[in-house]
């Protein structure tokens, strides 16, 4: 007996909310990562991301700015997935000479003022280091992940990352050039709702840590 | 009001020259240019610039074009840099308009964390930490300490720097390291101002062709035992076709801390003259280090300590004029927006092997350097500066002046720059 169009209706709005339903599970997972020092103290600006043994990621890299002004990288560490295309405005007046010798995604861009490049599509993963040839103080990382649950902590130490947990086998990672421990990954899973990072060695200063250092010239 | 007259008649060349190179420079050079007029209270001796002993760079009370300048960076591809610097002063020591720095760079593209620079041409050793900004002018005070002084007289690398340097990644690039290295010509009278003028407490730099008064020491007068000195130096001649050298170490810790040794030899014969000038051998260690101190308060730290000797070797290793010279200074500074205020502590000091008569050139004297700058706008600045120097240096008899003098001035300064 055909069914009726009343029927097919039904069943079509059914198979949607269910659809969505299994689709909202699926990234459903928030988990709440919180990076503290050796005493306690909450670590900010470090890269937070989360690899699978299988499965990449489902969301397509967009793209990302890392600014110059005051003959400073802003900001000093920017993390982006894989296949993320980054512009690198110069915001200063004087010219900048922005380079990166970490291979494989090692780059130079020519002498320039403004925004005269095309951006660079960074299609490996690691830590690309930036320096400007001119301006030899000058110093920026940016953290290239193979994933797209990834964050930087706040002033709090803290950064929720959204979980795909229909994928197995999830490591979390965290990274910062402050860091010194060895042990910087471990499993995780849906069900680890917060997870929390007590690092054992002591830090490194932070590179900048604002107005209390000096900017000095340089001739 | 002459010298002033004639100096705003460099200084609008000057500008007028400048901005019409701005408007051709465009995306691939820097220029920066500028002058400082200073309202200036002296008292003391009559300044070495007018032929005497004053430690200052001014003689009389007054209005001064203190200089007129321009700085150029011009990159002529993207890895090789020329740059020079002109300065204008309206003294009588030397052309209205001259060079104190002229040389290419080359700085290629870092490969690994080691980075490698070449400099060929005329520039300053790596030795001051106070002369940071354009045209090698001071932020912290106008006057610099008496160790950059005396490296703005009479200091000046003709020739070529090496310099490599390495951000280890396993220190997160916070530290860095360098060598700079270097082989010149060109400096062989160095030393000559120092041991018979002294050290100074100024912001006159030479230029390539200027001739420095000496003051009017009996043994390089007419029968005096070094009767062909011309009653003034070029310290930047080459006189024994021979190469001098220097090497400079470096540790940076970011912001925070910054530590560069110098040893420094100018290699010149000391029997060597050659029209007028004597080549002096000339060799000093350095040490300069720059710290943020809680507060954000910024220190500068150098040290120096060398001697300079002239003339044939009279037994024992003592030449006719022989000298030892140290020199050392701390710089506080603190800046509030665009409110910056410095202090500075010089002490110096200079003994002689010698025992040649009439060339008696032992001092030893300290200075406080006190200063604020206010920084309206990018383009025009005020500063209010005071400066004493307390010396004692038997050389004065010679002038019929007490060899222990307390110099002191007071000055106001207006910066501009475009």
């Amino acid at each position: 007996m055909p069914i009726g169009l009343y029927e097919k209706l039904r069943r079509a709005i059914l198979a949607g909310l269910l659809g969505a339903q299994v689709l909202a599970c699926a990234f459903a997972g928030t988990l709440e990562v919180t990076v503290l020092d050796p005493a306690d103290e909450p670590v900010p600006d470090v890269a937070v991301y989360v690899s699978y043994a299988s499965g990449g990621p489902k969301t397509m890299p967009g793209t990302a700015v890392m600014d110059q002004k005051d003959t400073r990288f802003v900001p000093h560490m920017l993390v982006v997935q894989k296949g993320t295309s980054v512009e690198f405005p110069n915001s200063d007046v004087v010219a900048h000479h922005v380079y990166s010798f970490s291979k494989p995604n090692n780059f130079a861009l020519a002498l320039y003022k403004g925004d005269p490049h095309d951006p660079i599509t960074f299609q490996h993963d690691g830590i690309v280091t930036l320096g400007c040839n001119i301006h030899d103080h000058m110093l920026a990382y940016i953290v290239v992940v193979d994933s797209d649950a990834y964050g930087k902590t706040g002033k709090d130490g803290r950064v929720a990352i959204d979980l795909d947990d229909t994928a197995k086998d999830a490591t979390l990672h965290i990274w910062s050039p402050r860091i010194r421990d060895k042990k910087v990954s471990r499993a995780v899973s849906a069900a680890s709702q917060a997870v929390t990072f007590t690092l054992e060695k002591k830090l490194r200063p932070a590179h900048d840590p604002g107005e209390e250092v000096l900017q000095w010239s340089e001739y | 009001m002459v010298r002033v007259l004639r100096s705003l008649l460099f200084l609008g060349a000057l500008v007028t020259a400048g901005a019409s190179v701005a408007q051709d420079v465009g995306e691939r050079a820097d220029l920066v240019g500028g002058a400082d007029i200073s309202l200036i209270a002296v008292s003391g001796y009559e300044s070495w610039t007018d032929g005497l002993v004053g430690k200052l760079r001014f003689s009389d009370d007054g209005v001064y074009l203190g200089r007129a300048f321009v700085d150029f960076d011009g990159r002529l591809t993207d890895t090789l840099k020329a740059s020079f610097a002109v300065e204008a002063y309206g003294d009588d020591l030397g052309n209205a308009v001259d060079l104190t720095e002229a040389f290419l760079e080359w700085r290629p593209v870092p490969r690994s964390a080691n980075r490698y620079r070449v400099k060929v041409g005329a520039f300053y050793p790596r030795i001051s930490l106070e002369n940071v900004e354009s045209g090698w002018t001071n932020p912290y005070l106008q006057n610099s300490s008496a160790i950059n002084t005396w490296v703005g007289e009479e200091l000046r690398a003709f020739g070529t720097e090496l310099s490599w340097s390495r951000k280890p990644p396993s220190l997160d690039g916070r530290q860095e390291f360098g060598i700079n290295a270097a082989v010149f010509w060109g400096n062989d009278p160095a030393g000559s101002l120092l041991a018979w003028k002294g050290w100074s407490i100024h912001d006159r730099q030479s230029r390539f062709s200027d001739k420095l008064p000496l003051p009017p020491l009996p043994q390089i007068q007419p029968g005096g035992v070094f009767e062909e000195q011309d009653p003034y130096v070029e310290p930047f001649r080459e006189i024994d076709d021979s190469a001098g050298y220097y090497v400079n170490l470096e540790w940076r810790i970011a912001n925070r801390l910054l530590i560069r040794a110098m040893t420094y030899n100018n290699e010149a014969d000391p029997t060597a003259h050659d029209s007028g000038q004597y080549a002096w051998y000339t060799e000093f260690e350095h040490i300069g280090l720059q710290a943020t101190l809680p507060g954000g308060v910024g220190l500068i730290a150098q040290w120096m300590d060398g001697s300079t000797v002239m003339g044939p070797n009279l037994g024992g290793g003592i030449h006719p004029v022989d000298v030892e010279y140290d020199s050392y200074f701390a710089l506080l500074t603190k800046q509030w927006g665009s409110h910056r205020v410095s202090a500075r502590y010089d002490n110096f000091g200079m003994t002689q092997n010698d025992s040649t008569r009439e060339d008696n050139n032992p001092e030893s004297g300290h200075g406080w350097t006190v200063g604020y700058r206010y920084q309206m706008t990018d383009g025009f600045a005020l500063r209010v500066e005071w400066l004493s120097i307390k010396t004692h240096r038997c050389a004065h008899v010679y002038y019929r002046l007490d060899p222990t003098v307390t110099e002191e001035q007071a000055q106001l300064t207006l910066q501009l720059r475009f």
